[in-house]
């Protein structure tokens, strides 16, 4: 089987109301040539699932394809302000945040990982999130008698996951910080590795053991060169100023559009360098 | 009159750096310039072997320089000694073996509860607010947490927070005009900064101020100064104001 499809295939496999796992953190290393083409595909009711989202969230949100967001933490960073899109959904009803600490996702996933309904979790032991959300609960541990808090787990349908290198079979690697890439793989029923380049299986066999996500586990591969831009890729680029500044000032859906327009070449061209 | 050589900015990060321990584990978030730029201080100054810990997991970043727009970057593994991603941060504070915390928040009450969710209804609030991050189970399990903010009026120091995001082992908050010490289940005035006076912290604190005694927050030395010019030359610290 040939799991070197198109950006456009690679879309299609999420399905509307789907819960999609993004890879990297805030301004770093998110899929976003994959976030581009899922908006650009119209897909709706999208069930997001982060420790901490950016430009993803934000930008899935600002075109209307987000039903629910669970992260522990959603905005650009100090020099860029606020998530406004997301933002403003969550303010509207359109968009349900579900919030999160950062770990209590990291366990909603474990969780998955590990095929069990719920998790244990220390330290959420205080306050209106344990109150206000129907994931968390706290019982009584039945070998101590005392009080634990549990977190549901989640179960993502897709994880999307950029990374620097990976063969045509899809083990891929991750150069630089994991994040919970490594967490999300494990625990996502299908993967979808987008990456900066396409390597020779010899390669790959080389350093067998810095492999973080084994082929065997990925449901597709993509090439996309700059595919984690305008957000940062380690050791490949550095973030776009111009443009994450440039989208965080717009404010209608044609001003949208048009940025997801003005990617769409670049977004594509992975897969014209395949077809030469 | 002697010309003041530093700014409210510079008390905060010195007085934060001044907080810290040698030997003591450290954690900084996503958005957290000003604590970062503080325990390198504080590894250059008195506590050489603090454990600076972070999310990309650099253990002990050797330079903080890089990170220009982001404190969650790539820069700082790629100069640090080994690799300790957020997760086994996350679980070191579970098992009780993180000693500081540094965490955000919008509105801060005198019951030491922290604000990072929402303004408004929580499922259909006013304000969206970024979220707490990893604060509702670090506060809690960190030895000691320590906020930072750089807006400090009526609105962020308030009777009761809108929500309550977590509370827990709350030890310090560090603002523009003062250090308040969480003790006895109240938030107290710990010391008010050279640049500011005790009409000010009043006139912009939406609580009543509960003190032992007037004490002032320790000017920055020259050796900070000089140090802080070194290893934070592109003025990080004050990427917030």
């Amino acid at each position: 089987m040939k799991k070197v499809i198109s950006l456009a295939d690679a879309s299609a496999l999420v399905e509307n109301g789907d819960t999609v796992a993004f890879g990297g953190n805030v301004l770093h290393r998110a899929p976003m040539a994959f976030v581009r083409e899922i908006a650009r595909q119209g897909k709706k009711d999208l069930k997001i699932v982060k420790t901490a989202g950016a430009h993803d969230i934000d930008l899935l949100c600002a075109v209307g394809s987000v039903a629910t967001v669970d992260a522990g933490f959603v905005s650009y960073e100090t020099k860029f302000g606020l998530a406004s899109h997301y933002r403003k959904a969550v303010q509207e009803g359109v968009v349900k945040g579900n919030e999160h600490a950062c770990y209590t996702v990291i366990c909603a996933l474990r969780g998955a990982q590990m095929n069990v309904p719920f998790m244990p979790v220390k330290g959420l032991v205080a306050g209106e999130l344990l109150e206000k959300n129907e994931y968390f609960m706290v019982v009584e541990d039945p070998f101590s008698g005392n009080p634990v808090t549990l977190v549901k787990t989640i179960v993502p349908d897709v994880a999307v996951i950029h990374v620097q290198e990976c063969d045509a079979h899809g083990n891929a690697r991750i150069y630089g910080p994991k994040f919970e890439d490594v967490l999300i793989s494990r625990a996502a029923k299908k993967v979808i590795i987008t990456t900066e380049q396409i390597v020779p299986d010899s390669k790959m066999k080389l350093n067998a053991e810095y492999v973080d996500i084994p082929s065997f586990l990925v449901s597709a591969v993509v090439h996309a060169p700059k595919g984690a831009s305008p957000t940062s890729c380690y050791k490949k680029y550095d973030i776009d100023d111009k443009s994450l500044t440039s989208f965080i000032s717009m404010k209608t859906k044609e001003e949208i559009q048009g940025y997801l327009s003005s990617y769409l070449a670049k977004d594509h061209q992975g897969e014209r360098m395949a077809n030469r | 009159m002697m010309t003041q050589s530093y700014r409210p900015v510079d008390i905060m990060t010195c007085a934060i750096s001044n907080m810290l321990k040698d030997g003591e584990t450290v954690f900084h978030g996503v958005s957290s310039h000003l604590p970062m730029v503080a325990m390198s201080l504080a590894k250059h100054m008195h506590a050489p072997d603090l454990v600076h810990l972070n999310i990309p997991g650099g253990v002990n970043p050797g330079s903080i320089r890089n990170a220009s727009y982001s404190s969650a970057g790539a820069d700082l593994l790629d100069s640090g000694e080994a690799y300790f991603p957020l997760e086994e941060v996350f679980d070191l504070s579970m098992r009780g073996r993180l000693d500081v915390a540094f965490l955000g928040g919008i509105q801060f009450d005198i019951n030491g509860n922290v604000n990072a969710s929402v303004i408004g209804d929580y499922h259909r609030p006013k304000l969206r607010l970024p979220g707490g991050a990893g604060s509702a189970v670090l506060i809690p399990t960190a030895k000691k947490a320590i906020i930072w903010r750089t807006k400090h009026d009526v609105r962020t120091f308030v009777e009761q927070v809108d929500f309550v995001t977590t509370r827990g082992n709350l030890w310090k908050i560090v603002t523009p005009l003062c250090v308040f010490e969480f003790k006895n289940g109240k938030l107290y005035l710990d010391t008010i900064h050279p640049t500011s006076s005790l009409q000010e912290v009043k006139d912009n604190t939406g609580f009543e101020l509960l003190y032992d005694e007037i004490k002032y927050t320790a000017e920055p030395a020259k050796e900070e100064l000089v140090m802080l010019k070194k290893i934070d030359p592109f003025d990080y610290r004050a990427i917030e104001l």
